[in-house]
Parts: C-alpha cells; sequence; structure tokens
C-alpha cells in the first residue's frame, strides 16, 4: 500500500483543502435558532442512514494552563452517564440497534457523533441530547476514564509518530495551547477533579457556540422540528464565551532528536503557517501539493521513487481555527537521515527559488479541484464538510470559492508565497529515532 | 498492506457486513471469454465511481525463501509499462482528479480507483493495460525494494503489536503459508531477482485470475462494453497453481514471547477455525460480533470497563479467509497488570462462552449491528465494490444477500457449541509482548 493520503486526523482539514464544487445547489441548508445554536441539514435520501454531528467551541484550547486535558476527558465523559442513563445502559441502547454515539475534544472543539438508521433516529436524538445538556460526570467513570487517557499516553510513546508530533507542536506554538497535547499528560490528566469537568462543561458546551450538523435520510423540516423538540429549550450561561487568543509567531527554529530504539528514524519538519482566511493560503495549498502532496510531487519523486529512502514522505497545511502550521514529514532508515533532511531542505528551498513549472502547477490544481466529488461521497464525510466549514468561518459556499481561488493561482503566487513559507532555516525539525545505525 | 495485526482484523471485521436490500438485481455480472469476471453496480446518488482490480493472489500463493513478492510486485504495478511510463498511472489518475491505492493481503491483492465517474474509461484504460504489460524493469525493482523495506520497518520492526503478530503467525502454522507475514521476511524482500517477480507477475496477473468490480453512477451496459473492448484482448493464462497446503492438526498448546522497547505488554491468543465453507462459520462470526463490536461488547464491558483489567481487547474471525484461518483474541493490559493475568482474563471469558449460553440481547444487538452495518455499508461506492468482491472471492458476490439472514438463523446454542469446539487449551497459539525501557 502507498500511503500518499494524509493521516487519519487530517481528514477534515483534507476536505477543506479540496473543497470545490460545480454543484449549484447550496451543500446544506443553514439556520440559527433562537439560543443560538446554527443548524445545517443535508438531505441525502438515498440509503436508509441518518448521521448528526454536534460542535461546540469547547476544545482544547480552552484547558487552563494547569489543566492539560481537560476537554478530552470531558469530551470522553459526556457519553459515561446522564441524568436519564448510565454509561453501560447508553452503550447497550444505542448498539442495540447497530447505532453509535461518540463524543471527544479536539484542539478547537467538542464533537458529538451519532450514527443510525432512520427508523432510530428519534431514540439516537433523545440520547445525543441526553448527553450533550445532561452528563452527571459520576466520580467511578471518571476515575476509570482518567486511567484509561493516562494508559493509552503511556502507551503512545511507543510510536514515534506520536512522539514526533507532540514534540513538534511544543516547537512551533512554544506560548500557545496548540503547543500543548489535547489529550494532556499522565501527570495533568492525574489532577483533573469532577469540579473541572463540571465547570467546564457548564461554561463551555453552550447552545450559543455550537453547531449541529443533520445529514441523510431526512428532511429540513424533520431535522428542525426533531432538533428543536430536543434543543429548543438549551439556554447559554449569563457569561458570555470564552474567547482565545490566536496564536504569536514561533521563537528561533529549533532542532531536536529524540533517541528511541528503532530502525527507522521519523522526521518532522514543522513551522507556522496561515489559515483558510488569508488570501495566500491557496497558494500556499497548491505550493505544498508540488512539493510534497502527491505521487508526482518533488519529494515523493526524490525520496521515495528514485532514492528508495522511505515508504511515507509529504507535506501539508494544517489549518485550525487560532493558528496553523506546515509541515513536512518523513520515516526513512537511520543511516539515511542526513541524506533525507538535506533533500527536505533543497526541494524547500528550490520552491523559493524558482517558480513550479506550468505542468507541475496544472496538475496540482487539477487534482485539487477535480477530487472535488470524492470529498463529498458518504453521508459522514458531508457531515464533517459542512461543520468544518461553518466552525472555521468559510461560508458553505466556501466549496464554490476554493474553486475559484484555486484555479487562480499562478506560479508567480506559489513562489512568492513560498518565499514567505518555505525558507528551510525557518522550519524546527524533530528526529525520533536511534542515534546511530 | 497489514498495517499491524489488529489493525488488519478491524479492517476485515468493517467489510464483514452484508446487505439488507438484494444487490442481485442491481448487479450486472459477466464472464468474458477470456476469464476475466465482471460486477458492476449502478449507484447515481454521487458523480463518482470506485473501481477495483482484485486479483487471486497473495502472501497464502508464496513459496519459502520467496515471502513478501505477492506485496512487491503489488508496488511494481505503479511503476510503469511501456504505454505508460515510470509514475504516469499516478500522474494521470490525479490530473483527473482521481485517488488511487491497492492492498496485499493472505489471499487477495487490490487495486482501486475512486475518480469522477466521467472518467472511467481512462481508468479501463490504464488497469487493463497494467494487467498485461507491466515493465518490471530491475532498476526500478531495485529502488523499490529499498521502500519495501521501508514499509516493513514501520509496520512490523519498529511496532510491537506487527511485531508481535508476525510471531504469533510462525508458530501457528507449520505448513500452510499463512504463517509467514504479508509483507515477507527481510532477507526475502532483499533476495527476491526481478526474474522471480516476472514470472510471479506472469503465473498470476491474467484475466482468468482476476475479478473487476466497480460500483457507481455509469451505465453497465456501456461500461461493459468498453470493458470488454479493453480487456477483451487480453489473452487467457494457464491457470495458476492452486493452494496444496493443509494445515495439520495443532497437539498442543504453543507459545511465543518476545521483548522490546515498548510501553505496555500485548497478549495475542490464535485458535485455529475453519473458514465460511463450515456450518460453523456463522456461529464464530456471530461470536466474534458479541466479543467484540462496540462497548457493549463482552471483551470491552468486562476486561476493559468492569474490571479495569485492559486498555483494550477484543477477538475476530475473518469469514471471508480463503483457508481455514485464525480466531484472534488480543489484550493491552493496564499499567499494573501483567500479561500472565491478561491471559488468564481472557481464557475465563472463553471458559465462560463455552459452560453459558450468551444472553438473548446479546445476540439480538450482535445480530442488529451486522445487520445495520450492511446499510451503512450501502452508502460509500467504494465500500460496495469491495463488499461484492469479497463475496466473490469465497463462491458468488450474490451470497452477499443471504448473508444476514444466515447470521439472523445462529442461536445461542450455536455459539456455545462453536465455543467449546475451538476454543480449547491444547489448540492455543498465544504471543506475549513483554515492554522493555
Amino acid at each position: 500500500m502507498r500511503p500518499r493520503r494524509l493521516p487519519a486526523l487530517l481528514v477534515v482539514l483534507a476536505l477543506l483543502l479540496a473543497a470545490s464544487a460545480g454543484a449549484a445547489k447550496p451543500i446544506a441548508h443553514r439556520e440559527v435558532l433562537p439560543n443560538g445554536i446554527v443548524l445545517l441539514v443535508a438531505e441525502r435520501p438515498a440509503i436508509p442512514i441518518v448521521v448528526v454531528r454536534t460542535f461546540a467551541h469547547a476544545g482544547a484550547v480552552l484547558d487552563p494552563p494547569d489543566r492539560a486535558g481537560l476537554a478530552n476527558l470531558t469530551g470522553a465523559l459526556l457519553t459515561r452517564g446522564t441524568a436519564k442513563h448510565s454509561g453501560p445502559e447508553l452503550d447497550s441502547a444505542i448498539e442495540f440497534v447497530g447505532g453509535s454515539l461518540s463524543a471527544g475534544a479536539a484542539r478547537d472543539g467538542l464533537t458529538a457523533s451519532l450514527s443510525v438508521l432512520k427508523k432510530d433516529v428519534g431514540l439516537g436524538l433523545d440520547l445525543l441530547a441526553e448527553v450533550l445538556l445532561t452528563p452527571t460526570f459520576p466520580d467511578d467513570e471518571l476515575k476509570r476514564k482518567a486511567a484509561q487517557i493516562q494508559a493509552a499516553i503511556k502507551r503512545s510513546e511507543e510510536d514515534p509518530g506520536t512522539v514526533a508530533g507532540r514534540a513538534l507542536a511544543k516547537l512551533v506554538f512554544p506560548s500557545h495551547p496548540y503547543g500543548v497535547p489535547v489529550e494532556g499528560t499522565v501527570e495533568s490528566v492525574g489532577k483533573l477533579t469532577r469540579d473541572d469537568v463540571v465547570r467546564f462543561h457548564r461554561g463551555y458546551v453552550r447552545p450559543d457556540t455550537t453547531i449541529i450538523a443533520v445529514v441523510g435520510a431526512v428532511t429540513v423540516d424533520e431535522a428542525r422540528r426533531e432538533i428543536v423538540a430536543r434543543f429548543g429549550g438549551w439556554k447559554a450561561p449569563a457569561e458570555p464565551p470564552p474567547t482565545v487568543s490566536s496564536v504569536t509567531p514561533g521563537a528561533t527554529p529549533q532542532t531536536q532528536v529524540i533517541e528511541k530504539e528503532l530502525t527507522q528514524a521519523t522526521i518532522l519538519l514543522g513551522r507556522q503557517a496561515i489559515r483558510q482566511t488569508d488570501p495566500d493560503y491557496f497558494p500556499l495549498t497548491v505550493g505544498s501539493y508540488v512539493l510534497g502532496g502527491g505521487s508526482a510531487s518533488r519529494l515523493y519523486s526524490r525520496v521515495r521513487e528514485e532514492g528508495g529512502l522511505a515508504y511515507a514522505v509529504y507535506s501539508y497545511a494544517n489549518p485550525a481555527r487560532y493558528g496553523a502550521s506546515f509541515i513536512v514529514s518523513a520515516q526513512t532508515r537511520t543511516a539515511e537521515v542526513p541524506k533525507v533532511v538535506e533533500i527536505m531542505r533543497e526541494e524547500l528551498a528550490r520552491m523559493t527559488r524558482e517558480p513550479v513549472t506550468e505542468r507541475e502547477l496544472k496538475l496540482a490544481k487539477d487534482y485539487l479541484i477535480g477530487s472535488f466529488p470524492l470529498r463529498l461521497d458518504t453521508t459522514s464525510k458531508v457531515a464533517d464538510f459542512i461543520v468544518a466549514v461553518e466552525e472555521q468561518g468559510l461560508g458553505l459556499d466556501y466549496a464554490d470559492r476554493y474553486k475559484e481561488r484555486v484555479a487562480k493561482v499562478t506560479a508567480a503566487d506559489v513562489q512568492r508565497v513560498a518565499a514567505k513559507y518555505f525558507a528551510p532555516d525557518t522550519f524546527n525539525r524533530v528526529v525520533v529515532g536511534a542515534p546511530k545505525p | 498492506m497489514r498495517p499491524f495485526l489488529v489493525a488488519t482484523l478491524v479492517l476485515l471485521l468493517a467489510a464483514a457486513g452484508a446487505s439488507a436490500q438484494s444487490s442481485a438485481e442491481r448487479v450486472l455480472a459477466a464472464t468474458l471469454e477470456n476469464g476475466l469476471r465482471v460486477l458492476l453496480q449502478e449507484d447515481h446518488r454521487s458523480p463518482v465511481v470506485s473501481f477495483q482490480m482484485w486479483y487471486r493472489v497473495g502472501s497464502r500463493n508464496e513459496a519459502r525463501g520467496a515471502t513478501g513478492i505477492a506485496h512487491f510486485l503489488e508496488h511494481m504495478m505503479f511503476k510503469g509499462t511501456p504505454t505508460y511510463g515510470q509514475g504516469q498511472f499516478a500522474r494521470l489518475v490525479e490530473q483527473n482528479g482521481g485517488q488511487d491505492n491497492a492492498f496485499t493481503s493472505q489471499d487477495v491483492t487490490s487495486y482501486y480507483v475512486n475518480i469522477a465517474a466521467d472518467k472511467i474509461d481512462l481508468v479501463i484504460e490504464l488497469e487493463a493495460d497494467r494487467m498485461h504489460n507491466l515493465k518490471l524493469d530491475a532498476k526500478d525493482i531495485a529502488s523499490e525494494r529499498e521502500v519495501v523495506i521501508e514499509e516493513r520497518r514501520t509496520r512490523t520492526e519498529d511496532d510491537p503489536g506487527g511485531f508481535l503478530g508476525e510471531e504469533v503467525g510462525a508458530i501457528a502454522f507449520r505448513s500452510h503459508p499463512y504463517g509467514p507475514p504479508i509483507i515477507g521476511f527481510t532477507e526475502d524482500i532483499k533476495r527476491i531477482t526481478p526474474e522471480e517477480i516476472r514470472a510471479f507477475y506472469k503465473a498470476y496477473y491474467m484475466p482468468n485470475n482476476a475479478i473487476l468490480v466497480a460500483a457507481g453512477d455509469f451505465k453497465a451496459a456501456e461500461v461493459l462494453a468498453k470493458i470488454r473492448a479493453k480487456f477483451g484482448k487480453i489473452p487467457r493464462g494457464t491457470p495458476p497453481p492452486p493452494v496444496l497446503a493443509v494445515e495439520p492438526p495443532q497437539n498442543g498448546e504453543r507459545r511465543v514471547i518476545v521483548s522490546k522497547q515498548a510501553q505496555l505488554p500485548i497478549v495475542y491468543l490464535g485458535y485455529h477455525v475453519p473458514n465460511q465453507k463450515s456450518g460453523d462459520a456463522f456461529g464464530l462470526e456471530m461470536l466474534s460480533s458479541i466479543l467484540s463490536e462496540g462497548r457493549a461488547s463482552r471483551l470491552y464491558k468486562r476486561l476493559v470497563y468492569q474490571r479495569q483489567i485492559a486498555l483494550e481487547a477484543g477477538g475476530d474471525y475473518n469469514y471471508f479467509s480463503q483457508d481455514p484461518n485464525l480466531f484472534w483474541f488480543w489484550a493491552t493490559p493496564m499499567p499494573g497488570q501483567t500479561p500472565e493475568s491478561m491471559e488468564k482474563a481472557l481464557l475465563a471469558e472463553m471458559e465462560t462462552l463455552k459452560t453459558e449460553p450468551v444472553t438473548e440481547e446479546e445476540l439480538q444487538r450482535a445480530k442488529n449491528q451486522v445487520e445495520a452495518a450492511f446499510v451503512f455499508q450501502e452508502d460509500s461506492v467504494h465500500r460496495r465494490a469491495s463488499l461484492l468482491a469479497r463475496f466473490e472471492l469465497i463462491g458468488g458476490y450474490a451470497d452477499k444477500d443471504r448473508f444476514v439472514e444466515r447470521l439472523r438463523a445462529v442461536t445461542a446454542a450455536d455459539v456455545q457449541r462453536v465455543a467449546r469446539t475451538y476454543f480449547s487449551d491444547d489448540k492455543k497459539n498465544v504471543g506475549v509482548l513483554l515492554p522493555r525501557p
């Protein structure tokens, strides 16, 4: 198998990257309910399933500095007990009808996801409303979940990609919550209390910052009726929603080597970049594709096809609500680390020095625009996409604008933006692996 | 592929659905004169198509000393033909907004292109070309060899789960080629010659050893005509030799203990079980669901949730295996727990399955989950096409429609009987990974 797709983590990002549409019809219906909930509905009548995603601005960016992992723990506990049902009762109820209900936090938000057959949508929404509005956070569930998270953090130390990613985030965002792992640390999770979780939920999981997307075999009227019936009475707290600072520029780029007994080294280069609201984001996306996006990219050709130096090598922009990064990544045998780093640096520099060829430019644009239908070909993908564009404030017509903007990018644009963001000396570097072959 | 053992099992499980609706009436099935089997399923919800080639060759068909050759050849399938040279396949697919990839399993090698439906002619052309005209240049083989070894480092050498899975495979099979890893041993990957790869290609890549499946927004009759025009010209080949090895009965427990830098231990258990040709297959399939599907499933609920001794635990049966294979159990003990106590806990669960029938609720839930999974599967053209291929590989795509019905017929007594029949101590293969700091 050839890993040319981005890691699963970046699925939503990938959706945004590839967005464009020929569709004349808006991708979803949007309305704001009186209590501030943004309701998005996309009808897909052919298959009798319904997918619902809720997104609240209650991500790890809101973790207090000494409470890393709080959003993550809160999210994980939502399905572990409500005013009406214990955790195991919730599990049994949804799984008995072959559905699923889960919740969890990421950097910017807390998401709950429901998938059910159409005939069970009433039951599914009842349970979804319970977990969002009336979670009870039982003490024993909190202890259990905290111990599981701590064990998972411990185990993740054996995954070189995770170790490298954590180290790089800290270097790229040294003074912002984005530099702190969403799951926290073994120590910080150990300190979290039920009071912390209750306060976090009460303050930040609130209707006036919540998006609810309903996609599948459901009409707009049905969706509105069912959502209003369950979430219409949800009231926002008196205090205003929290504000979060955007990232501040990174410090002087650094290099960090983390030694592990491994046969292969994981190399990450990373720096801050820009998000979709910056007009330069489109040339950046095209440039990244030419550099390390597909099987015809410069890095793939030199590092993998010609050099046989790596199985996985790629570059990508990683935008989030309060900041963005640009990453170049490869895994190679220990002895070849210097050579691969050198190729990465050379190719980054070449992007700043000379314009990409017309052929490369066309391929990147054709792919980014032409692969759009594949990004929206399942119910879950549509739900992820509409939540992401709403959450990032891009507008439901973002798909069309994206296509137009990508189509307009020139080789000169790419070079100009590369000069700003691809200069090799501006990248932090993390290597996880054995010190010597 | 085989990212690591557990992930592979989960993937297979995900593929093991069936369809609530009859697929037979909507599938155009044909066998060309040269033996190519073609299955076409129209699905007009999105303007996309999933086009898949499934070759009946995997690590099962490999000889000792040449393990990994099927997977090596999968990599080489992207390296060009005289008509479409090095890199052209990927470039053409990307230029047309498509996504492609491939995987190799014990039984099959599968290639897919997901692309806008109006590009299907291009894919037919490319796939027909590389079925018959692959270049297999010695220089390309030399550089790709290094890439495959890097892939092995990622998946096996540096991944504790993959590392242990390979060891358990080695003790469980003494005669059948399911023992060695799909990716092959490093020694073999290094040794395999271009001549051997060319011979392997010639022996297995032919129309009468392949299944072409497509699902998506097309007119089946038109596409069939196009397939005939391109693939029909490829001559029928000499049928590949059958796999004759039959794994002899296991006469006592086998155990392997490995030590590796890791954070937590891992325990794997593998029991020899029959494949779908046996009447017990549906009982085993149900058992697998009851044990592992969701948070209400038995192993999760008891070992992870109630007793809190495992970070994760599950069991899986591969219904689609061409030859009899293993029923796997896996568990990761929580910090402070030993692999010995973990193994005991798993065995105690098996004893319970033998002595007490599963509850009606457990059985009903598992059946509902499988049935719902088949409906969810219909949401993706990629998954629809894959499932048709999987059923075709074991006897006929139309069996897909009887699968749910036959699962529905499984009783608690059946589940108890299969547990008693197959989970005996002297048929156990145990793998333990002891973490080294």
